[in-house]
């Protein structure tokens, strides 16, 4: 489903050349929930971010379901991003100025879509994860669990076969974390969604299928 | 979308108050300007009525010996001498042609008047002038004539000679030619016997007034005696004529003062005081609107750089660059339409209070559209710039800014 | 505290230099525009030579002669001024003069316009000419009706070029003075001693005006002390009801003492009749205020984002315990500094500003300056300004909660 060869990430300043990833090779196959380990530094997110195509690597080839995504544009990848894949942040990430629906219902906004369908598929997204009551409060009226679980609301609203988690459970506590992870296991095995995750908190990757580690920006295993 | 941006708009209305304010504030001063700007110009196209080309004026002081203590006696021989100058003013082989009238195009005296006409009240700018005098400023009659010597002989009405505006304002569709106009408490009636395309004597971006002239025969007449000449002189005519002109009037009439200048000069000084005002309030307009612009081009970059976060978070759901684009345009848009509107609510009073009945729906609307698409464009320009710098944000970089 | 808020002010005024930049242009723009109408009033009204004793002059410009069925308004007539207008109680001194009037002459064949105004002797006592060449025409002059000229620096350019014009003849109108004095040109915003040519009243070509109690002229009164203005204005009204009228159609005549201030306030108010300085100088201000209103709301919101820029360091100096109002201070003390800035840079701009406008047509013999008085009200109009678009910004900064701050949002 996802195929990473040969990735290389350098970021060019002035003088200095700092290599974020070299020499990455991952496979992810459809259905398949891995974590990415790694210390700080260590190139997680930056790996996150090359799956999620959100950062371009300066070496190497992505493919996604068969199509070398490397050369794409910015129109079609945002169209990928929005249909393929959905993105799920430590801080959230969610507009404050946006109620908990109008949130949800971000991702359907970038396609021809009737603004009942996509109230009906957001309503439908935030009682997958438990948060029906929730739905006209503002992101501030909520607990970070609450918070996050309406970022995967949003994640999965449009459908997505993806599911890219950069340490979903960082700022939450151990109870909250489990829940979160709990909802991310059930959309894997029920819904067949692909769930790759950063973390590094070693309990909730053993919780995955797979490790890929990482070290200064390259794979150790 | 729009419902969308609405909400993002509305939800932040604490923020976008102020803008809305300030859009608010400065279409009403930009109208204020583009109403003048626009009634002038609107009225620079209408016709003038008279033609100011090689056009002089002599400006008469008689000087009077005594005043009001034998009024007839004194205007008799002054109108005794007016008629020898003015023959003597036609002599000159230089003037083509002259007459006298009371109230000149350019000047700043004006001479109104008005009556009750069925039963309302008709104002009217008043005027006299002699025989030649529509000769001499080329005066445009669209029905009847002017003045001739036989109406100086005392028929029993008073001919008048009207312009359009003052005729549509009496008799609406009828004709009116030969139809009799009396005031009130007047022993003589007016009788119309042409109407005049119309005379501007405040020059081109004068508002149209309704005009009366009657016949001026230097004679015994009821009212004052003109006390101008105008006289068209032959091309090529030189300023070194005043001297001449003066001096023989001077010769003619020692007590008296006399001013010669060409009307071309008093139209330019008319013009010019007409347009400074407009001028200086266009250009403090001008730069406010300036002030104003670069302060919400200040704003909103402000807001890109703070919504950086928001705007990486909807490219990662992937929206693309146009789109994240379109949306910081639109929510400017919102936010100026919702001022505008404000704007508009304002100013629609100025026409259901009648506050303004001198300016017209054309004009009126003209310059609500004119303002309108300047803020609008103006608030769009704001808006590119920060939209261009939301487009630039790495999405990647946006969601770990903390 | 004060000398680290005044770093920090300027620390930051560099940081973002778009938006100094902006506010800058707003504040000096609006202090430019203020100033220059500052300097327009304080060249009109304020005290100026040939107006040196402006504070104690109080004129006579206008009367309503009324009857049954009409009512005419204007100046007044020598005959009223001179015969109902001398001694007033506290008037030290009384002088007539006609308002000027244009006036043709031919010099080599080409056609100038001077403006001529017509005087007592008197009038050369009550205001302070500076002569460049000889003297005033006297009281004698004007009783023989002797034909000589004052005229100004330049009228005697146009008639006589670089040369000396004492004893020399200029011819106005076809007739022909004798020059006796030079003096500095004069603007025609001072309306009382404005003229190019001045001369006897009684030079005049008609002496109907003699008698006359309407049209034309003016009475001048230099009063002991602006304290006697109440008692000349009473008194002239009193006197105004024993006036022996001579025209037919009229049966009152009222006349009415006024500052020059107080003239402006009637010939500018609606009806034209009375003028309240007061309410003229309250006018102007509600004027002001109006015009600084868009920018003043311009630097709100500008300002207004400069705080949301800087939450993080609120949040911080909140959380190091500084108080709402420390802070408050802080940011008006910013934005103040802003102001002046914004003020020196308009101080400078003003000046290419008058020079543009004395060199227009707008007026003749312009001569606007700089002055400290100006300046005063440039330097008062900038804090001002800086106060009151600083402190809505400075009380919404202080209500930013530090946490909220601390995570850089408020919503």
């Amino acid at each position: 489903m996802i195929h990473l060869s040969n990735v290389e990430k350098v970021y060019r300043t002035d003088r200095i050349e700092t290599v974020a990833l070299s020499n990455i090779n991952v496979r992810v196959e459809q259905g398949e929930f891995i974590s990415i380990m790694g210390p700080s530094g260590s190139g997680k997110s930056t790996l996150l971010n090359v799956i999620g195509l959100l950062d371009v690597p300066t070496g190497g080839e992505v493919t996604l379901n068969g199509r070398l995504i490397t050369s794409y544009g910015d129109r079609s990848l945002a169209r990928v991003r929005n249909e393929e894949i959905g993105f799920i942040f430590q801080t959230f990430h969610l507009i404050n100025d946006l109620s908990v629906v109008d949130n949800v219902e971000i991702p359907l906004l970038y396609r021809k879509m009737s603004g009942a369908e996509r109230r009906k598929r957001a309503l439908k997204a935030l009682e997958q994860v438990g948060l029906s009551a929730r739905v006209h409060h503002f992101p501030s009226q909520l607990s970070g669990g609450q918070q996050q679980r309406v970022a995967i609301a949003r994640a999965i609203v449009g459908g997505p076969r993806i599911l890219l988690a950069d340490e979903p459970t960082g700022n939450l506590d151990s109870q909250m974390g489990d829940e979160v992870m709990s909802i991310l296991k059930a959309l894997n095995s029920l819904e067949q969604t692909t769930v790759v995750m950063v973390t590094h908190d070693q309990r909730q990757a053993e919780k995955t299928a797979r490790i890929v580690r990482l070290f200064d920006g390259r794979q150790v295993n | 979308m729009m419902r969308h941006i609405w909400k993002l708009v509305w939800n932040r209305k604490r923020a976008n108050a102020l803008i809305v304010i300030e859009i608010l504030a400065s279409f009403l001063v930009l109208y204020a300007v583009t109403l003048v700007g626009v009634y002038f110009a609107h009225n620079y196209r209408q016709p003038l009525g008279f033609s100011y080309d090689r056009v002089w004026l002599v400006e008469i002081d008689w000087q009077r010996e005594s005043i009001e203590l034998q009024p007839e006696l004194e205007e008799e021989k002054e109108a005794a001498m007016m008629r020898q100058l003015l023959t003597a003013v036609k002599e000159f082989p230089e003037v083509e042609s002259a007459a006298a009238m009371s109230v000149v195009p350019y000047s700043n005296s004006t001479y109104s008047s008005g009556f009750t006409w069925k039963g309302r009240q008709v104002e009217f700018m008043f005027n006299r002038g002699t025989t030649d005098t529509a000769q001499v400023l080329d005066m445009h009659l669209t029905a009847g004539r002017w003045f001739t010597e036989a109406d100086a002989a005392g028929s029993s009405f008073r001919p008048v000679v009207i312009n359009r505006r003052l005729a549509r304002e009496l008799f609406g569709t009828e004709n009116p030619l030969g139809q009799v106009v009396k005031e009130e408490q007047d022993k003589v009636e007016r009788r119309v016997i042409g109407v005049l395309e119309d005379f501007r004597k405040d020059g081109e971006f004068s508002g149209l007034q309704s005009y009366m002239f009657e016949h001026a025969t230097l004679g015994k007449s009821k009212g004052g005696q003109p006390n101008n000449f105008v006289l068209r002189v032959r091309p090529g005519v030189t300023a070194a004529f005043e001297e001449k002109l003066t001096g023989k009037l001077r010769s003619m009439a020692p007590t008296w003062g006399f001013e010669v200048k060409p009307i071309e000069q008093m139209r330019e000084s008319t013009l010019l005081w007409q347009l400074i005002p407009l001028t200086i309030f266009g250009v403090i307009v001008g730069f406010l609107l300036i002030m104003v612009s670069l302060g919400l081009l200040g704003v909103l970059w402000q807001n890109v750089t703070q919504r950086t976060k928001e705007i990486g978070l909807r490219r990662a759901l992937g929206a693309t660059a146009g789109e994240v684009y379109a949306q910081i345009v639109s929510e400017l848009l919102v936010v100026s339409t919702f001022g505008l509107s404000l704007g508009i609510l304002a100013v629609i009073q100025f026409p259901l209070l009648k506050v303004v009945d001198f300016i017209s729906p054309t004009v009126y609307f003209t310059s609500l559209v004119i303002s309108l698409g300047i803020v609008y464009g103006l608030t769009v320009l704001c808006g590119l710039y920060p939209g261009w710098l939301a487009t630039r944000v790495q999405p990647s970089e946006a969601l770990h800014y903390e | 505290m004060l000398k680290n808020y005044v770093k920090i002010a300027f620390k930051v005024l560099l940081r973002r230099k778009f938006f100094t930049f902006i506010s800058l242009f707003a504040i000096s723009f609006t202090l430019v525009v203020l100033m220059v109408a500052a300097a327009l009033l304080d060249h009109m009204f304020a005290t100026f030579p040939p107006e040196t004793r402006n504070d104690r002059t109080i004129t006579i410009p206008y009367v309503r002669a009324s009857g049954e069925h009409f009512e005419s308004t204007g100046n007044p007539g020598y005959g009223l001024l001179d015969g109902y207008c001398r001694n007033l109680p506290g008037a030290e001194k009384f002088s007539i003069f006609c308002s000027h009037a244009p006036v043709t002459s031919y010099v080599n064949g080409q056609k100038t316009v001077s403006y001529l105004k017509r005087t007592d002797g008197v009038f050369w006592e009550i205001l302070d000419f500076q002569f460049l060449e000889g003297a005033p025409y006297t009281n004698e002059n004007e009783k023989n009706a002797d034909f000589v000229a004052v005229i100004n620096q330049a009228t005697r350019q146009k008639f006589f070029g670089s040369g000396e014009a004492i004893g020399k003849n200029i011819e106005l109108a076809g007739e022909r003075f004798r020059v006796v004095g030079v003096v500095k040109n004069v603007p025609d915003y001072r309306q009382i001693p404005f003229a190019d040519v001045w001369v006897p009243i009684s030079t005049s070509k008609s002496k109907v005006y003699r008698t006359a109690l309407r049209g034309g002229f003016v009475g001048l009164v230099l009063a002991h002390s602006p304290a006697d203005f109440p008692a000349i204005k009473a008194e002239l009204v009193s006197r105004m009801k024993h006036v022996q009228m001579n025209e037919t159609g009229f049966n009152k005549v009222e006349a009415m003492a006024e500052t020059v201030l107080e003239t402006t306030a009637r010939e500018v108010s609606p009806r034209r009749r009375e003028g309240n300085a007061f309410e003229l100088l309250a006018a102007g201000l509600v004027m002001a205020l109006l015009f600084m209103l868009l920018p003043t709301i311009n630097l709100i919101n500008i300002n207004v984002s400069r705080i949301l820029e800087r939450s993080s360091e609120i949040g911080v100096r909140k959380a190091f315990g500084a108080s709402s109002w420390s802070l408050v201070g802080q940011f008006v003390v910013e934005n103040i500094i802003l102001t002046l800035v914004g003020g020196t840079l308009a101080v400078a701009l003003t000046y290419p500003a008058l020079a543009f406008i004395g060199q227009s047509r707008l007026f003749l013999y312009a001569d606007l300056h700089m002055n400290w008085r100006i300046f005063c009200y440039g330097f008062g109009l900038a804090l001002f300004f800086g106060l009151l678009s600083g402190v809505f910004p400075a009380w919404k900064m202080s209500r930013l909660h530090p946490v909220q701050a601390l995570k850089g949002g408020v919503r």
